[in-house]
């Protein structure tokens, strides 16, 4: 009997006539061919990667098939991937990892003002630690500025790391001209390193670890349509880290505990399509965001696009909307079915603009303000159309109520 | 906590928004914390509050803070208004997570600061 995957289209609350998912820079949906291989690894393949009996012998065929897949998209070696819990332990065991292995060089590490707030933390956290940190602006596209970091470097610096592509933005950064730097600073004697967190951009642009010249590098399954709970950190061959997770001898004595099979499986399905599908992706989702961009600026004034226009993932718009906050308009969309999120955030009297749009050297007003809708390979040219109405609506809806209008007599 | 039918219903479609050029009470608040503003215009005949607009800035709570607090006190005479507190405009949200009590507390400072 063929096999029949459980997952078929996603179901969604019937309460809203519509439903349309523009957050996939939070996560994707899993696709159902990326699921049907998963839920054959979970019935089928349930051994032990690391038994050495047929059961195990065949489960840890499965993750050195993915790991080959994994590795294929990055242009890395299989050997050079060690598979983690996500995104986030990907970027402790790089930081951290790196860190402990290096603090003979030095104690200080240069980082943007706009990263992922798992490595924004793992930076304060090593502050505490004694660690010196210099957090590289970003001007008003978004992007840090090469003439900084070569002025930050210094002869303790033992550690860049700095996102490909930022998640709220999506500005790209000059990853591959760090590493040309990174290159030169090694050829002079200097025990100094490159990591990028790459997990927006993993399936968005085209990546080669040779080319970007890192050491390190992040990517997570559940931005490319696999489930939650599984990524990958590349290390370069002859990096050394010191393992966060000890106990075991599995990836390499790099990170202790038994392979999730099921999830590195899907993940690798996922890699395979991304790596095959990578262009019809990037033309489908580029067009869905050219057209939602067109129609949002004919049909809504007083907005602001965030980020430099070029220098940016194709499948992602950054929007504030003058006089009303973001959260305010999330919740006004949401109602209609339509799924965005918001960097800003404001909770126990206390206001917490997106850190990231801050950066950008806006004022408070646009940073609550801002919106993400980033699109994917699901989504349709009706939902776009769908989406840029219901915006429109809730936009003109909460201006009418906004005091920050009087002035402009919009709400007379 | 999820947000209630309530809340939603006066997000979607507020009530009684706008300003009254011929109000004869006027308050317009800030939370200097967070940034969110609230106004309110009113009209008193007598001692009766006749006419209730408002107008928001800020987090969701804030804005249907406002919508219900117009239904509220719209009828009602000062003194009665005047006795109206935070709990009371929870209460007639449906609640509210505790993290957002202050778009309550905001709601409530406007109305005192127009009714004094």
């Amino acid at each position: 009997m063929p096999f029949v995957p459980f997952c078929g289209k996603l179901t969604l609350d019937a309460m809203s006539a519509r439903r349309v998912y523009l957050d996939n820079s939070a996560t994707t949906p899993v696709d159902p061919r990326v699921a049907a291989a998963m839920t054959r690894a979970l019935v089928e393949n349930f051994g032990n990667a690391s038994s050495v009996h047929g059961f195990g012998q065949q489960a840890r065929a499965a993750v050195d098939r993915a790991r080959r897949e994994v590795a294929a998209l990055i242009g890395a070696r299989q050997n050079e991937i060690v598979f983690t819990s996500g995104g986030t332990e990907a970027n402790n065991l790089a930081i951290r990892g790196l860190c402990e292995t290096s603090v003979a060089h030095g104690r200080h590490i240069i980082t943007s003002a706009i990263e992922h707030p798992s490595v924004a933390g793992l930076c304060l956290e090593l502050e505490k630690r004694g660690w010196e940190v210099t957090r590289l602006p970003v001007y008003a596209n978004g992007i840090i500025k090469l003439d900084d970091l070569a002025h930050a470097l210094r002869a303790d610096t033992v550690l860049i790391t700095v996102m490909l592509a930022n998640n709220e933005i999506g500005t790209i950064q000059p990853v591959s001209h760090i590493g040309s730097l990174v290159r030169e600073r090694r050829a002079a004697g200097q025990r100094l390193w490159l990591h990028t967190d790459a997990v927006q951009a993993a399936g968005r642009l085209p990546l080669n670890v040779d080319e970007l010249g890192c050491d390190l590098l992040t990517i997570s399954a559940h931005k490319l349509y696999a489930p939650k709970g599984i990524g990958a950190l590349y290390v370069r061959r002859g990096v050394r880290l010191h393992s966060q997770n000890v106990g075991g001898h599995q990836e390499r004595e790099r990170r202790a505990g038994t392979e999730n099979v099921p999830g590195i499986v899907a993940f690798g399905e996922a890699t395979r399509l991304a790596r095959e599908e990578f262009s019809e992706r990037a033309s489908h989702d580029r067009k869905l965001r050219d057209r939602f961009e067109a129609r949002a600026r004919t049909q809504i004034s007083d907005v602001v696009m965030n980020g430099d226009r070029e220098q940016r993932l194709g499948h992602l718009s950054n929007i504030s909307f003058r006089f009303i906050e973001g959260e305010g308009l999330l919740i006004n969309l949401d109602l209609e079915g339509v799924a965005v999120s918001t960097g800003s955030a404001c909770s126990s009297g206390t206001l917490e603009p997106s850190p990231v749009i801050r950066a950008l050297g806006v004022d408070d007003e646009l940073a609550r303000g801002s919106i993400r809708f980033s699109f994917g390979k699901d989504n349709t040219e009706a939902d776009v159309d769908y989406a840029v109405e219901v915006l429109s609506r809730a936009v003109e809806r909460l201006r009418a109520l906004s005091p920050l209008t009087l002035s402009h007599g919009l709400n007379g | 906590m999820a947000y209630s039918s309530v809340f939603k219903d006066h997000l979607a479609h507020p009530r009684n928004a706008g300003e009254l050029p011929e109000a004869n009470a006027i308050a317009d608040e800030k939370n200097p914390v967070c940034g969110d503003r609230l106004r309110l215009s009113l009209i008193i005949q007598g001692d009766r509050i006749e006419t209730a607009r408002y107008l928001a800035y800020g987090c969701p709570p804030t804005l249907v803070c406002g919508s219900v607090l117009t239904e509220l006190i719209t009828g009602k005479t000062t003194a009665e208004a005047n006795q109206l507190t935070r709990a009371d405009l929870l209460k007639a949200i449906g609640g509210l997570p505790s993290r957002k009590h202050h778009a309550a507390a905001l709601a409530i400072e406007t109305l005192h600061s127009a009714l004094s």
